[in-house]
Order: structure tokens, then sequence, then C-alpha cells
């Protein structure tokens, strides 16, 4: 099988992104920007209220839980529970970075309100404090602009852009995510525990409400990492004999 | 969406986000071992987003042309394709395969 020469180290793909891939990370959150306030607007909300909702909820996914619940005919609370659990994953990826981050309360603080899936996890590819800070600020800018401006597209144009789905928008996301993970896929523990993540989500998806089998695909990492150890210590014995 | 919702919603998330920063965070980087779950747990969390986001459809799962988007995708990514080339590629291939 033909494969591209590879460089002799290790090369992380994306763990500088080019100013291309930070046009491409823009384009993916002006995909949900849209996405997230033309939902929004049909289900009733005002444009004030969506305006404030993008700012102050900062995420998208509980957003859309609670929609889906309502939509579904669920009580207020049921819909504000189910937002509260698909936000879990925020909490998780908060947690990752704030085990690496620099210090600074008001800086942490920020970090934290700003933690997504693609900042966090390209971020978290550097070892050094002060470059996790460096590419978490800049993924979350490139983010950032993408977003508004296509929350301010969703409400000022709404369904004149017509069916995205038809546009293939809705695979945008899932695809930009794999390549965000795509230099972990290529290690050993990186790729058991997305592997094992993916799976738990499989199996849970069809016996469990929202948010739980996404929030439950974290123990991937705890699978990894036991694997992993008993993997290394079998390898440094082969290693020392 | 009403405001009561918009404040609920707006102090789960960011409580969350916070907890998980200024008390998670710190806990996984005192041993070494937690630190190595803190490197991890990007990976496998994005990987189960990806999942719903790809073959799920209001709690059931289904294989459509998302999962043919993303097929493409991961081609694209163990080539080492751009980021700009693996993301258009996903979104046209699910275009074309809806439009058949």
């Amino acid at each position: 099988m033909p494969t591209t020469p590879e460089p002799a180290q290790s090369d992380p793909q994306l763990s500088e992104p080019s100013r291309a891939d930070y046009l491409t990370l823009a384009f993916a959150y002006f995909a949900v920007g849209v996405t997230v306030s033309v939902a929004l607007l049909d289900a009733g909300t005002s444009i004030t209220r969506t305006l404030v909702s993008a700012l102050v909820i900062y995420a998208a996914t509980p957003q859309l839980a609670f929609l889906a619940v309502q939509a579904a005919g669920g009580s207020t609370v049921v819909g504000v529970l189910s937002g509260w659990l698909v936000a879990s994953r925020f909490g998780i990826l908060a947690s990752s970075l704030g085990a690496r981050y620099p210090d600074g309360r008001l800086e942490r603080t920020a970090a934290a309100i700003n933690s997504f899936d693609p900042n966090v996890a390209l971020a978290m590819q550097h070892e050094r404090p002060a470059d996790v800070r460096r590419i978490f600020w800049l993924v979350t800018a490139a983010l950032m602009v993408g977003w508004w401006i296509g929350t301010g597209v969703g409400i000022v144009l709404g369904n004149v852009l017509g069916d995205s789905e038809a546009l293939g928008l809705d695979a945008v996301f899932p695809a930009i995510l794999l390549a965000i993970i795509g230099s972990s896929l290529r290690r050993r523990d990186g790729l058991t525990a997305a592997v094992a993540g993916a799976c738990i989500c499989i199996v849970l998806i069809p016996v469990t409400p929202g948010g739980v089998p996404i929030l439950a695909s974290a123990l991937g990492a705890v699978l990894a990492l036991a694997f992993g150890a008993s993997a290394a210590t079998g390898e440094s014995k082969e290693a020392t004999s | 969406m009403t405001w009561t919702v918009i404040i609920a919603l707006t102090i789960g998330v960011a409580t969350q986000r916070l907890v998980g920063m200024f008390l998670a965070g710190p806990l996984l980087a005192r041993r070494p071992v937690l630190a190595r779950l803190a490197d991890l747990l990007p990976a496998a969390v994005v990987a189960g987003v990806i999942v719903q986001l790809t073959v799920a459809e209001a709690g059931r799962l289904v294989l459509d042309a998302r999962a043919a988007g993303l097929a493409v995708a991961g081609l694209l990514v163990w080539r080492r394709a751009p980021l700009g080339v693996v993301v258009v590629a996903a979104a046209v291939v699910t275009a074309v395969i809806r439009a058949l």
C-alpha cells in the first residue's frame, strides 16, 4: 500500500494550526452558529433572547437539547436537566484543560467558560502550559469569530438559507472533530481512548437519555489508561529482558 | 426559550465548566497517572460527540449519509489531508448521498 512520506519524528497534525486551519475552524463554528440561531427562532424564541442565550449559555448543545425536549412535549424542568446533562462534557473538557493551564484565577475562569471541544482538544496536544494557553486562545478566537457571524447570519437570513442539511453542513462539525483528534488517534493510548469512548456511546444511545452516552464516553479514557498501563509494563519488561 | 430557562441553563453550564477547571483539573494534575487521564479525556469525549452527531437521531441509532461523510473524513484524516479538505469533502459527500 502506498504511503505518504512521513517526517522522522511524530507529526502531531494540527498541533500548530495554519492560517487555513483557523479559517476552517471558524467556518465549522459558523455552521454551528447558524444552526442554533435558526433552531431557536423556529421554536418561537425572540431575537433578543436568541442573542442573549448564545452569549450567556455559551454552548450550542445545551440549547439544542432543551429545544429537543420541548419539541417532544417534555416539561421545562426535564428540558433544563437535559441541557445540564449534555453540558457535562464541557465540565470534563475544562477539567482536562485545568490540569495543565497556567495559574491565575481570572484567566483560568475565562478559559473555563470558553472550554469547547476543538480548543481544549487542540490545546491539550501541547505539554508546556504556555503552549496550551497560546493555542487555546488562538483557536478560541477563530471559533468565536465564526460563531458570532453564524449567529448573526442565522438571525438575519433565517430560513432563507434553505435546508442546511441539503448542503451537508451537519457533517462539518463531526468531520472537524475527527481531524482534531487525528493526532491522538495515531498514538495507541489515544486510539484506545477514542474507540472505547465511541463504543460506549454507541451502546448507550438507544438505552439512556440524551447526554448520558457522551458523559459515559469519558470512561474510554479510563479504560485506555488501565489498558495502556498494563501494555507499557509488558513493553518495558520486553525491553529489559 | 424563556428567560428562566436561559438563566437556569447558563448557571448549569458555567458551574460545570468552573468545577472542572478549579476542582477536578488540579486534582488531575496532582498525580502523573491522572495527568495522563487529562491527556486522554478529550479524545474519548470528542469521539463520543462524533458518534452522537453521526449515527444517532432522537435516541436511536441510524446509518445515513452522515456516516458516509464521516468515513470519507476519516480516510482523509488518516492520509493527513488539510483540515479544510477534510471538512469540505465530508459536507459534499453527505450532501451528494442525500441528493441521490
